[in-house]
């Protein structure tokens, strides 16, 4: 669904952002990018919509070519949320906010109505259709960014950074929703720096690092490989550091397993 | 009597309906390293802005009860002045720093204090000492990664000479590794130079080790404070969203006595060899 | 990167050491010639007279970049005024000639503030403005204005992303449309320099912004015997000109 080919981009001559990607996502995968600062993440995800075009290689998403397809018409198909609300924002209302895509993307008038009515609700925004999107909370403005993507459908949805500034109760209500799109059958990509997260929510991850992938596989295989994860500039999630620490072999990330094997050393222990 | 000592605040912002903070009584005393957290809109960055007096000075509002802060009242001091006293820290270090140089950053608290050039020199050598940066000197500050920014921005506040640094969540857009680097830093200032450290912070897997004591807001409440341990494993905070760390989970779900705040000290009650 | 690219960087150069006051005297004189004169070959030699600084200075990529970004404007103002003038006079050659004098006008003065602001940093300004007897309020909040440009112009591709990513689409409507899609792209701007204020504002306070009325600084300006031979030139420089219109008589 997703593909990139021996992909090569920098913003400036000589200087590779991204040094021969290959990589291919599937529909109704469920997966995060993880890297530290400066591995090309956000440029990567940026080659999904085609706000920017490989210089070797080629990028292709639902069979499209990126170079020769328009970015509002990949944009049709691939949502992306960027990480400060506050730089998609700009409508009287939060409703007209909503609208703004569907617009955009020609949908009759009827359906646009609808639409509307039906995000609102499921982003439990309905009592704020009529504010200014500026006069609500940094969590309400995240929501409200979030509802004018996903009332368009798109089948691949991209999230840059979704959890920064988000706490427990906030991060509980994304994974429900991100879960339940991922349900429906669509694609969800997610950028972010929150390892826990990752390791509680994500089935699927991949590293990036300096412009490359380093992994991609299952979550539970990739972040309790410490030795990895040090090496790319990542710290461990707690689970595996507390793993670790008690000698477990190999390390979990799943809480429950890791309750078992400790119940079984203070058994032994008794 | 603290350094900070915070009696009976209560404070309402011009244009909002209820009050942000209610009824904060806070005692902090000199060289503590206090961790502060809860759910977002709890109250805790307008708390930071009350310890400094940009509340009430800078912000309109309802402001009532007291913050006096080493010594002076913030109702009836300048924000200039307890800028000598506290120095408050923000999240995004790209609106805080605003000049061409490293070295032009850190001086330009003492600057606005009128200070003699050489007195100016030596303040800006010490705090680049101080934080570990003296190599950025010449550097531009926008050209840092996140982490090294943060750090130009506590060096900066750190120039002012405060016997106490506020910080309103300086990690959360950092990675993992600049944000332990930042905490470390903390920690070391408390430790070698006895600062009184007030960070609000998320992160508590790491923040909570190296506190004295922790607080828990909620609603603009202060609903629990006391050593980490105590705080964290207590049953009134598991309700509030806060990200409580894994291991404080796992150590109540295995109904063990102890509570330990980091992995090797689990291994140790577990009698783990490594 | 574009026209406005006026971006300064640390260099070492004899240029970037000059007192920005011996350079606001270049900035000055140099402006008056250029819009004094309006003999095409006189004002491509003022023009020229650029190049030696923008060479000593180490700036000639990024000096020659603004006058490449200007380009377009450049061509606009040779048409426009070629269409006016011909259509007022129907001389072939003052058309031409005018016309080809307003375009090297305005390059002569991109390429005079260009190498203005790519050598002066923004504090070094600041603190000859103050020199000049400037209110220090005004100086300071021009100075943080131009030390958020680059952040501005980050932040207005991101927004363009983002609301491209939306599905809104430049290129396509007549003249009406197109302007009212910057509608998406301005107000976020707005909002977002609005709140960076107060944050700024916040951060300043919070370093005793206020504190003195003397403000002390670090770095201090002296003008040196370099500073006084630049001018020396520059002024020698303005007197030649000048004398070629009292003597020679040439507009």
């Amino acid at each position: 669904m997703i593909e990139f080919h021996n992909v090569f981009f920098s913003y400036q001559p000589g200087k590779d952002i991204l040094k021969n990607i290959n990589l291919k996502i599937n529909k109704g995968e469920l997966l995060a990018i993880i890297g530290p600062n400066g591995a090309g993440k956000t440029t990567l995800i940026k080659h999904i919509n085609g706000l920017l075009k490989p210089q070797k290689g080629y990028v292709k998403v639902l069979d499209m070519n990126t170079k020769e397809t328009t970015v509002a018409l990949l944009a049709r198909h691939v949502g992306f949320v960027f990480q400060n609300p506050d730089h998609q924002l700009f409508a009287e209302t939060v409703e007209k906010e909503i609208m703004f895509a569907l617009i955009n993307f020609n949908f009759p008038e009827n359906e646009i109505k609808e639409r509307v009515e039906r995000i609102l609700h499921e982003l439990d925004l309905i009592k704020y259709r009529n504010k200014s999107p500026f006069m609500l909370s940094g969590g309400e403005r995240k929501r409200v960014a979030l509802a004018s993507v996903l009332c368009y459908d798109p089948s691949i949805l991209i999230l840059d950074e979704p959890t920064i500034g988000q706490d427990f109760h906030q991060k509980l209500n994304l994974i429900d929703l991100i879960n339940k799109l991922n349900k429906e059958g669509k694609t969800v990509i997610i950028v972010t720096h929150d390892i826990e997260f990752v390791a509680d929510f994500i089935p699927k991850c991949i590293i990036m690092s300096e412009g490359r992938i380093i992994a991609d596989g299952p979550t539970e295989e990739i972040l309790t490989d410490s030795k990895l994860l040090l090496e790319n500039y990542l710290l461990p999630p707690q689970l595996v550091e507390i793993s670790i620490a008690l000698n477990i072999n190999p390390p979990t990330i799943n809480f429950e397993k890791l309750v078992s094997f400790i119940r079984k050393i203070i058994e032994r222990k008794e | 009597m603290g350094i900070i000592e915070v009696r009976n605040l209560t404070f309402k912002y011009a244009n909002s309906d209820k009050p942000s903070l209610y009824n904060i009584n806070l005692s902090i005393d000199k060289g503590e390293f206090l961790l502060i957290t809860g759910p977002t809109g709890c109250g805790k960055t307008t708390l930071c802005k009350c310890l400094n007096g940009l509340i009430p000075n800078s912000y309109n509002g309802d402001f009532n009860g007291e913050v006096i802060v080493d010594g002076l009242s913030t109702k009836e001091h300048p924000v200039y002045e307890l800028a000598q006293h506290v120095g408050l820290v923000f999240q995004d270090p790209e609106n805080e720093l605003f000049c061409t140089s490293v070295e032009k950053e850190i001086a330009f608290g003492p600057e606005n204090l009128g200070l003699p050039r050489d007195e100016i020199r030596r303040r800006v050598e010490e705090a680049m000492a101080m934080v570990g940066i003296s190599h950025l000197r010449e550097r531009s500050p926008y050209e840092l990664s996140g982490g090294e920014q943060q750090k130009v921005a506590i060096a900066a506040l750190l120039a002012m000479k405060p016997k106490i640094l506020v910080l309103d969540e300086p990690t959360s857009n950092l990675d993992p590794f600049s944000a332990y680097s930042i905490l470390n830093l903390l920690f070391n200032l408390k430790k070698e130079y006895k600062m009184t450290i007030i960070l609000i912070e998320h992160r508590l897997e790491i923040a909570a080790k190296m506190a004295d004591r922790c607080a828990v807001m909620n609603d603009g409440r202060i609903i629990a404070i006391g050593p980490p341990e105590e705080v964290l494993y207590s049953d009134t905070i598991e309700s509030i969203g806060i990200g409580i760390p894994k291991i404080v989970k796992l150590v109540k779900t295995l109904g063990l006595s102890s509570r330990p705040l980091s992995p090797s000290v689990l291994a140790d009650i577990l009698k783990v060899k490594k | 990167m574009n026209i406005f690219d006026f971006e300064y960087k640390r260099e070492s150069s004899i240029i970037h050491r000059l007192d920005p006051r011996a350079k606001l005297v270049y900035l000055i004189l140099f402006t008056i010639l250029t819009v004094y004169f309006t003999n095409p070959i006189i004002l491509f030699l003022v023009f020229l007279s650029s190049l030696p600084i923008a060479i000593l200075g180490k700036i000639v990529k990024k000096w020659a970049t603004s006058i490449k970004g200007s380009l377009f404007f450049i061509v606009f103002i040779f048409i426009f005024n070629f269409i006016g003038i011909f259509w007022t006079t129907g001389n072939f050659i003052d058309t031409i000639t005018i016309s080809i004098a307003m375009a090297i006008r305005f390059i002569s003065l991109i390429s005079i503030f260009s190498i203005f602001f790519l050598s002066t940093s923004p504090e070094d300004l600041m603190q000859s403005m103050i020199k000049l007897k400037l209110p220090y309020e005004y100086v300071l909040t021009f100075n943080m204005a131009m030390r958020f440009v680059p952040t501005l112009a980050k932040e207005a591709q991101t927004i363009i992303d983002a609301q491209k990513s939306r599905g809104l689409e430049f290129e396509k409507g007549n003249i009406f449309q197109k302007v009212k899609k910057y509608i998406p792209i301005l107000i976020p701007l707005i909002i977002s320099s609005l709140r960076r204020a107060e944050i700024i504002a916040d951060a300043m306070e919070s370093r005793a912004f206020g504190a003195s009325k003397t403000r002390s600084f670090l770095y201090t300006l002296n003008m040196n015997k370099k500073d006084f031979i630049f001018i020396i030139i520059c002024i020698i420089v303005f007197i030649t000109f000048l004398s070629l219109k009292i003597f020679f008589n040439i507009q």
